[in-house]
């Protein structure tokens, strides 16, 4: 790895957003394989999740790498479009219905996308239709579901229900401040992760 | 029960003869009077009606009035999105783009729904006042300043380490001017509510909100109120930062482990309260899982003072209240207690194999197996067990008396082979046929009787 990419890697751990706005124009310019701009952003935002688990870091530090990580992301997409690098798998992620919550939500998304998956948002306050419907219209490999607050948990199960009953092969994670393992065994979810950075591996164990 | 004292003791740390129950009865009291969330948090009499029924029916020493953390919100131009079983959420934020507090409607206890909750207050107050301690519910200055500005209060502790210190002082002094209207209109504990808490870091809880949240606290105690924190979500790695803040009282989720919690408190002088499991527990399962949870809660919090039980946050609307009863129940009952502990999980794969009982129809005495905690030590299985010997002598006839008991695996099998409903159960060739309830002698016989002749 050159001093730059180094530099774009320090820049997403300690989320400072001018520094890898900048070590990315600067990679670009000299010419540097965009996948290999993308890989660096993957190993920063992964270095973040690994102290998130480890509680060395909370949701704000994870907010300032994301936010660092869009900076980079925003020059070196239609780079990556440009050249047909395109994400293996994908992930439609919403808050399920009745609940606007979406610090949690946002979160994974952009660990997801961190991680190279292709991440649909269908935003807060989302129903079984529409996460049906999008099911319907991306095929995605995963679908992930967030909710915040407690009242809100048996929205998840509806939705969880009605995905099942689909005939599909798409896996439903779920999350969220409130939500536990036995609850996802209980709704029939295929997985459920504690935070954002164990979201992502849980995601990657589902499209295997 | 109920009783007010006992938990105000409690909430000091002071010795009490048993543990407060406090049921946070927030949106749950809309479906224990028949209307949506909405229709509830917009209602006086829905509120005061609620309370009521919660108080007859759940027994607690406290409940808190109202359960909403959009209340202040809303007065300052948060726009709400309301659904029909829970809260409403912020769906705006007004200082979205900059910190302008004076931009902002000017907050009064006079505005939004602060007077219909006020009115509920004093209501609750003159009818349940005597025996249940109020609690008075107002939202924590980190999850008000989110409300305001949204997640970027998160990214602007980075930043702009001038412009959150305010937003947190101002939204102290919002709590502040609910403060004084809650005491004035009868409030005992003031429970700051503080859920993104869990969301943060201790480096950003000492630096950023300890300091508005002691201003809250520090005025609560000038007006001689008790004062409580409450966060949901895992706040397992803020618990002693959150220990060293004035308040008095510190009630946590189920993501919080008690055992970790009632030490943290302990050494720093607070009570401390929680953690019953809402969904899988209070809202999906039976009463028996949440006797299991509420002893579970009350083991972990161990020996000594200041533990109260209390579900982990707000209730969730469909809560079944034969749950929240079962807790109810249980409160000061050393039996019921020593019963529930006893009590085999409920996903225990163990189907006691090794515990057969007799083929029935075979056996030429009737046989009574009669499932008990332990006639030795408890009074009503030794008349359940006696009932069943006097009844035994009456018949007259071949007749066998055996006790299972569930401390031991034999009384564990029995119970799950047998179905027994409660403890003490009495089971005539197997089949359940009184449970908790000591029947009367002549009964017994004639149960005995059909039993024998269906032989």
């Amino acid at each position: 790895m050159n001093e730059t990419l180094e530099k774009l890697v320090a820049a997403i751990k300690t989320g400072k957003r001018k520094d890898a706005k900048s070590a990315t124009a600067t990679a670009l310019e000299n010419g540097t394989e965009p996948q290999l701009i993308l890989d660096a952003l993957t190993e920063g935002m992964n270095d973040v999740g690994v102290r998130f688990r480890a509680n060395e870091i909370f949701v704000p530090e994870v907010l300032v790498a994301a936010r660092a990580m869009q900076k980079s992301m925003d020059l070196l997409e239609p780079v990556l479009v440009a050249s047909g690098i395109e994400p293996e798998f994908s992930v439609v992620i919403g808050t399920v219905q009745g609940d606007l919550h979406d610090i949690g939500k946002n979160l994974v998304g952009m660990m997801l996308k961190g991680a190279n998956f292709k991440v649909i948002d269908l935003g807060t306050d989302v129903s079984a239709d529409a996460f049906s419907a999008a099911i319907k219209e991306h095929n995605p490999n995963v679908i992930a579901l967030s909710a915040l607050l407690t009242t809100t948990m048996p929205s998840m199960e509806e939705i969880v229900d009605c995905i099942n009953a689909m005939d599909t092969d798409v896996k439903v994670m779920v999350g969220g401040a409130p939500v536990t393992q036995e609850f996802a065994d209980k709704i029939g979810a295929h997985g459920f992760s504690t935070d954002a950075a164990s979201a992502v591996e849980l995601a990657k164990k589902l499209c295997a | 029960m109920p009783n007010k004292d006992l938990l105000l003791k409690a909430l000091k740390c002071e010795q009490t003869e048993r543990t407060p129950w406090v049921p946070f009865v927030g949106v749950h009291g809309g479906s224990l009077v028949g209307v949506d969330s909405e229709a509830y948090l917009k209602s006086s009499d829905k509120i005061v009606e609620a309370l009521k029924v919660a108080a007859d029916r759940y027994r607690p020493d406290g409940l808190p009035v109202v359960f909403d953390l959009q209340l202040e919100a809303e007065i300052l131009g948060c726009q709400l999105s309301w659904a029909k079983e829970t809260p409403p959420s912020v769906a705006s934020h007004p200082l979205d783009d900059d910190y302008d507090m004076d931009s902002l409607p000017e907050f009064s206890v006079e505005k939004g729904r602060i007077p219909l909750v006020l009115d509920a207050v004093r209501r609750a107050k003159a009818e349940l006042g005597e025996d249940i301690a109020l609690y008075g519910l107002l939202t924590g200055p980190l999850t008000l300043a989110l409300h305001l500005r949204g997640d970027d209060v998160l990214l602007d502790m980075f930043d702009e380490e001038d412009e959150v210190p305010e937003l947190f002082d101002y939204c102290a002094d919002i709590a502040n001017q609910l403060v004084d209207a809650y005491i004035e209109a009868g409030i005992d504990v003031v429970a700051v509510v503080d859920p993104m808490v869990s969301q943060i870091g201790p480096g950003h809880f000492r630096d950023f909100v300890a300091k508005p949240l002691n201003k809250i606290f520090d005025h609560v105690r000038s007006k001689g109120a008790l004062s409580s924190l409450f966060v949901c979500g895992n706040a397992t790695r803020n618990l002693e930062a959150m220990c060293e803040t004035n308040c008095d009282n510190i009630s946590v989720d189920e993501n919080v482990d008690m055992v970790q919690l009632a030490k943290i408190a302990r050494n720093a002088g607070k009570s401390f309260g929680g953690n019953m499991q809402l969904t899988v527990v209070l809202l999906l399962g039976d009463a028996n899982d949440a006797k299991r949870d509420a002893v579970r809660c009350m083991d972990q919090a161990g020996e000594g003072n200041g533990f109260i039980l209390a579900p982990g946050c707000d209730l969730p609307y469909a809560t079944k209240p034969e749950n929240l009863e079962a807790v109810a129940s249980l409160i000061g009952d050393n039996y019921q207690i020593d019963i529930a502990r006893n009590l085999p999980a409920k996903d225990a794969n163990d189907s006691f194999e090794d515990v057969v009982p007799p083929d029935y129809s075979k056996e030429e005495a009737v046989i009574v197996d009669v499932i008990t905690l332990d006639s030795a030590g408890c009074a009503p299985c030794a008349y359940m067990v006696k009932a069943a010997q006097e009844a035994g002598k009456a018949y007259g006839k071949a007749i066998e008396v055996r006790e299972h008991k569930i401390t031991g695996r034999d009384g564990l099998g029995y119970m799950t082979k047998l179905g027994a409903s409660a403890i003490p159960s009495l089971c005539v060739d197997g089949k359940e046929q009184f449970a908790s309830i000591i029947p009367e002698r002549k009964d017994l016989v004639a149960r005995f009787t059909e039993a024998a002749e269906a032989k």
